[in-house]
């Protein structure tokens, strides 16, 4: 891996990478040790932020490249390119949606410590939302809140913003039980 | 003479045999020692901590992180001796801000219209809550000392509460030496993996807090929200209010927590003293929901939508519970087949309590 592939994958981590660059990522042929690389700077991206929490929602072996790819050649959803171009930036806005898969494409961290851009944009490992009909007794099917329609993750935000509420002043779990509640409420996990 | 001498070393043999019986027992007793020890100075830390959270007076910047997302939050606190008031700035993202002065809080949140305050029932008064429910926690989790650190350039113990069972996440307290203030916690899964964090970056403990740090800075009343503490109905009044459906698995420890004053929605949620959820279930004949459970840092949604009398019902756990714990209530919401009447109440509040007991 070469410096400018280097500066690439670290631009990336400050969602300032353009297009050209992140395909050329994409294109090299040692995945392994641009996953590495990634991953040694999560590390240390976690350590500032103190985090490290959501290595766990992503499976290692999810591969999600492909959607990687797709996003890139179908381009970015419509409300985020109107923001962008309203925003009248001249640079190629890498959409947070394709960060967050990209953090998946490497298996490690899946961006934490990154603001998305205000929808719910929850990542879990990309899996059935359906029973999973061979499940054992211990094992829960995940469900993608990514891939519900609109009204499914208003209902779920709802429930989310109704629990933070239950638990909230109320509970008397002080400032956390606050920061529960304007997490949900300023919405983008 | 020899007689005498063969006395001597059948005594001193049978001291020997004493001494070597009796010192594992003796190691082992002061092995145990500080263990129990550990655990009864962490509870006594615990207990401090409930009084500490309200009756300090401090000024602060923390950061609040789940999965994804990181927040941080300005907060002034301040107790007089008899109410306490306190103000929390929200500083990235929308902005906005909760003030609160003894019972009353006043909401000013970005997404306001999402937002119905209205809805939350304190589970008890809030000056003894958070203590009241950290006791009975102790039973659920294993209270231990890990050392001594500091936070915020304050000097903290830290605390672990780690879980009994499955059905809970184990958390990490890091408690100010002087006051008792919760200073920084993390949420950990059984992997030890961090799920959820709360950090004072910044704190100034004094009792120099000025009036003017606890107003409200928003002028449009339109926009605010206020909210009483007072309690409402109780836990007891809540659980009559499950109508045509109750729960026949509850992990142990969890009691009725709150409720929501909603007449449209069923919802009863639960508290074990650190950890809470929400069950929800709602007729929802328009929407289409998977089955299986979203992560978000430590909180857990499980979705599981079922056919009750030919309408489609949906069944929700939401909280700061393991999947698996959310995915055995959601399964264990069982519906009485007849029209809601009293009779059907009374049964549905007889089998909730009945199997609270049992699960203990």
């Amino acid at each position: 891996m070469d410096d400018r592939l280097r500066e690439t994958l670290s631009a990336m981590m400050d969602d300032e990478a353009d297009e050209l660059a992140v395909r050329r990522l994409l294109s090299f042929s040692d995945q392994d040790e641009v996953r590495g690389q990634w991953q040694r700077w999560q590390q240390i991206h976690d350590l500032m932020h103190g985090t490290g929490a959501a290595a766990d929602l992503v499976s290692p072996a999810a591969d999600v490249s492909a959607g990687v790819w797709q996003r890139l050649d179908g381009g970015v959803p419509a409300s985020e390119h109107n923001a962008a171009k309203a925003a009248g930036r001249q640079r190629w806005h890498w959409p947070a949606v394709a960060m967050i898969a990209m953090a998946l494409v490497v298996g490690f961290g899946a961006g934490s410590g990154w603001q998305s851009a205000g929808e719910l944009e929850l990542v879990t490992a990309q899996t059935t939302a359906e029973p999973n009909a061979t499940a054992t007794a211990a094992s829960v099917s995940e469900v993608s809140l990514q891939g519900l329609d609109d009204r499914q993750r208003q209902q779920i935000h709802r429930y989310l913003l109704e629990h933070a509420q239950h638990n909230s002043v109320g509970a008397g779990r002080g400032s956390v039980g606050y920061a529960r509640l304007v997490s949900v409420d300023t919405g983008g996990y | 003479m020899n007689g005498q001498a063969g006395t001597v070393w059948l005594r001193f043999l049978l001291a020997l045999a004493v001494m070597v019986l009796w010192m594992p027992a003796a190691a082992q007793a002061t092995e145990a020692q500080p263990q129990t020890a550990n655990s009864a100075e962490a509870v006594k830390w615990l207990q401090r901590l409930g009084p500490a959270m309200n009756m300090t007076s401090y000024r602060g910047v923390f950061v609040y992180g789940r999965g994804q997302q990181v927040h941080s939050m300005q907060v002034a606190h301040r107790y007089n001796g008899s109410m306490v008031e306190e103000r929390l700035v929200i500083q990235d993202g929308g902005s906005g801000e909760i003030v609160r002065r003894g019972m009353e809080v006043v909401c000013v949140l970005p997404a306001q219209d999402t937002v119905t305050l209205d809805a939350i029932v304190p589970s008890g008064p809030l000056a003894d809550s958070f203590s009241d429910q950290l006791l009975p926690a102790t039973r659920w989790y294993q209270a231990q000392m890990l050392g001594e650190g500091r936070v915020a350039g304050y000097a903290v113990v830290k605390i672990a509460l780690n879980a009994n069972d499955p059905y809970r996440y184990s958390y990490r307290l890091w408690l100010e030496k002087d006051t008792g203030l919760l200073v920084k916690s993390q949420t950990r899964n059984a992997d030890d993996q961090i799920l959820e964090h709360f950090q004072f970056t910044s704190l100034d403990i004094t009792d120099d807090i000025a009036d003017s740090e606890l107003q409200i800075a928003t002028a449009d009343k339109n926009q605010t929200s206020t909210i009483s503490l007072e309690p409402g109905s109780s836990a007891t009044e809540l659980v009559t209010r499950l109508q045509g459906w109750s729960l026949d698995w509850l992990p142990a420890g969890f009691e009725p927590a709150a409720t929501p004053r909603s007449d449209k929605r069923q919802v009863i949620a639960f508290s074990d003293g650190l950890a809470a959820f929400s069950v929800f279930v709602e007729d929802l004949a328009s929407l289409d929901m998977p089955t299986g459970a979203s992560r978000i840092g430590a909180t857990t949604v499980y979705l599981r939508p079922v056919q009750s009398d030919g309408r489609q019902v949906l069944i929700s756990v939401v909280g700061e519970v393991p999947p698996v714990t959310a995915r055995k209530v959601a399964e264990s919401v069982r519906f009485n087949s007849a029209a809601v009447d009293s009779a059907n109440v009374d049964s549905a509040t007889a089998s909730l309590v009945e199997h609270q007991d049992a699960s203990r």
